[in-house]
């Protein structure tokens, strides 16, 4: 069980990928979410260095607000860019091979019936993506699961992610039936403001737990899952101009948002002032 | 009336831990009444050498600027310090987030014993010194004029040992000569005497001891005019350190005339 598992997860296509401003778009949404988001570049028609590039990009503008980016497939890619997780297609990589090459980095699998669930819990898969759901632009006339997908996705334990064709509207049936949260292609690249799109859905989503975090002496209330990038971007802090030590232990600046809060945890912000 | 930049007489350079320095005049940037003129008194002290202390940056001000806004770390060294520690534990962790600021690895170890007169607490200093070296730091320390705790700095692998004049910030100037000649002469490492001085002839009799350099703060914040009074300081190292190169007459109990005593008239 990942606790920090984003609810809202914003799936690319190639399509989304190609009309361009897809950081932007991604931050306007990771800026009302936050944490509770997580941003899946899936292509098949990017070479390996433009989704290296477009990884790292999407990666950068996430981190600031603790949002997840997932690289589908590309292993290798997520490795290379600090990825919060990788997902596996049904023709991809098995989870065990995936480890192989990343082995400190989770794995979900996508599941369309039982018997890939059961298959990606054999291979301990770390969460999964079950869909569709219901009726969805992206694969019209496709197969349709309806909800009973998700509660047979869910017998075996690991989250689910419910896709297809979820809306703010339909959300709190995949919550009923056992999802974790859910993913949305169109439902939020296609809106004419993502942000609002992004607050909608997590208006039905669980809210994220709120910890207790000592920040230079006093105890400040932050979202769980927010990382130490975030804590800054939070404060309106310049990571160039603190030293940041988390629970007595100096952190340096490039890994400040590998470091996700837990309550309790102290943090000192400190830099160099006049003295003699 | 001009300064130069070179001190007019031979004089070898300034060397601590493998970096050598042009002044031999250390500045603190605490308690100026404000940032420019701490930036104007830095100036004209010619000093290489400042030191910064490390505190919690307020969060209620965002905007406030940092000390990096108003010192070009390009110009001047940054020496970070350990003020206000009380323990060896305190001042280690005071020093490993100085370094990480990534300026350089060299700390003015502070371990304070008391409140009031702030002289060091030389068995905390000791530990913290030892660990700190290991570490790999380069670690001036701030501590009495006692000789052997000066030694022990030295074997602890103190790259320079910094004893007091006087308590910090009191202004009584060099209050025992005979102590800090006594530590320059034994220690092989560089002497910089660290804290209590309080005007020029201060800094002129301190230098005129034979030690490498001085560090002041209080001197020159608290000075009517901190910019004039940096400059006095520059030309009062400059000048005790000419001075005792120079290698000053004997002294004597009596007199003996400068003139002739032959050729007097009848």
């Amino acid at each position: 069980m990942i606790a920090q598992l984003p609810r809202l997860h914003a799936v690319t296509d190639d399509r989304v990928a190609a009309r361009g401003g897809l950081v932007e778009r991604a931050a306007e949404m990771a800026s009302v979410a936050g944490p509770r988001l997580a941003v899946h570049l899936r292509t098949r028609a990017l070479t390996g260095a433009e989704q290296l590039g477009l990884a790292r990009s999407l990666g950068a503008a996430l981190a600031v607000h603790g949002s997840w980016l997932v690289v589908n497939d590309r292993v290798d890619v997520a490795r290379a860019v600090g990825a919060r997780a990788v997902a596996l297609g049904r023709a991809g990589l098995s989870a065990r091979d995936a480890r192989r090459v990343a082995p400190e980095i989770p794995v979900a699998r996508s599941v369309h019936d039982a018997a890939e669930a059961r298959a990606a819990e054999g291979e301990n898969a770390d969460f999964l993506i079950a869909g569709a759901i219901f009726e969805t632009a992206s694969h019209p006339g496709g197969p349709v699961a309806g909800p009973a997908l998700i509660e047979v996705a869910a017998a075996g334990g690991l989250q689910v992610i419910a896709i297809g064709g979820l809306t703010p509207a339909n959300t709190p049936a995949a919550l009923d039936a056992g999802a974790w949260g859910v993913a949305g292609i169109r439902a939020l690249w296609d809106a004419a403001d993502p942000a609002e799109a992004a607050r909608a859905f997590l208006a039905v989503l669980p809210a994220a737990a709120s910890i207790a975090v000592t920040v230079n002496g006093e105890s400040r209330a932050m979202a769980e899952g927010i990382t130490l990038s975030g804590l800054l971007e939070q404060l309106g802090l310049d990571p160039r101009a603190v030293v940041v030590e988390h629970n007595r232990h100096i952190v340096r600046r490039d890994g400040l948002a590998q470091v996700t809060l837990a309550g309790g945890d102290v943090v000192e912000l400190v830099h160099f002032v006049g003295g003699g | 009336m001009t300064t130069t930049t070179a001190p007019a007489f031979q004089d070898t350079p300034l060397v601590i831990g493998g970096r050598t320095f042009r002044s031999r005049l250390l500045v603190g940037t605490g308690k100026y009444k404000d940032n420019a003129t701490m930036v104007r008194a830095l100036e004209a002290s010619g000093a290489d050498v400042v030191t910064v202390a490390v505190r919690r940056i307020s969060l209620d001000r965002t905007k406030e600027e940092g000390i990096l806004f108003h010192l070009d770390p390009s110009r001047f060294f940054l020496l970070a310090n350990t003020a206000g520690c009380y323990s060896a534990e305190d001042a280690m962790r005071y020093a490993r987030l100085a370094r990480e600021a990534g300026f350089n690895e060299f700390i003015k170890l502070e371990v304070i014993g008391d409140q009031k007169t702030l002289l060091p607490d030389v068995a905390g200093l000791l530990e913290a010194a030892r660990t700190l070296v290991k570490e790999g730091f380069t670690v001036m320390a701030y501590t009495n004029d006692d000789l052997v705790t000066a030694l022990r700095l030295e074997e602890a692998g103190c790259a320079a040992v910094m004893p007091l004049a006087s308590p910090i910030g009191s202004g009584l100037g060099l209050l025992n000569p005979y102590t800090i000649r006594t530590i320059k002469a034994r220690l092989t490492v560089p002497v910089i005497v660290d804290a209590g001085v309080g005007t020029a002839s201060d800094a002129c009799v301190t230098m005129e001891q034979g030690v490498d350099g001085l560090l002041m703060n209080t001197a020159l914040a608290e000075a009517r005019d901190p910019v004039a009074m940096a400059h006095a300081m520059r030309l009062a190292t400059e000048a005790g350190r000419a001075a005792y190169l120079a290698g000053r007459m004997a002294r004597r109990e009596v007199a003996l005339p400068s003139s002739p005593t032959t050729g007097m008239l009848s």
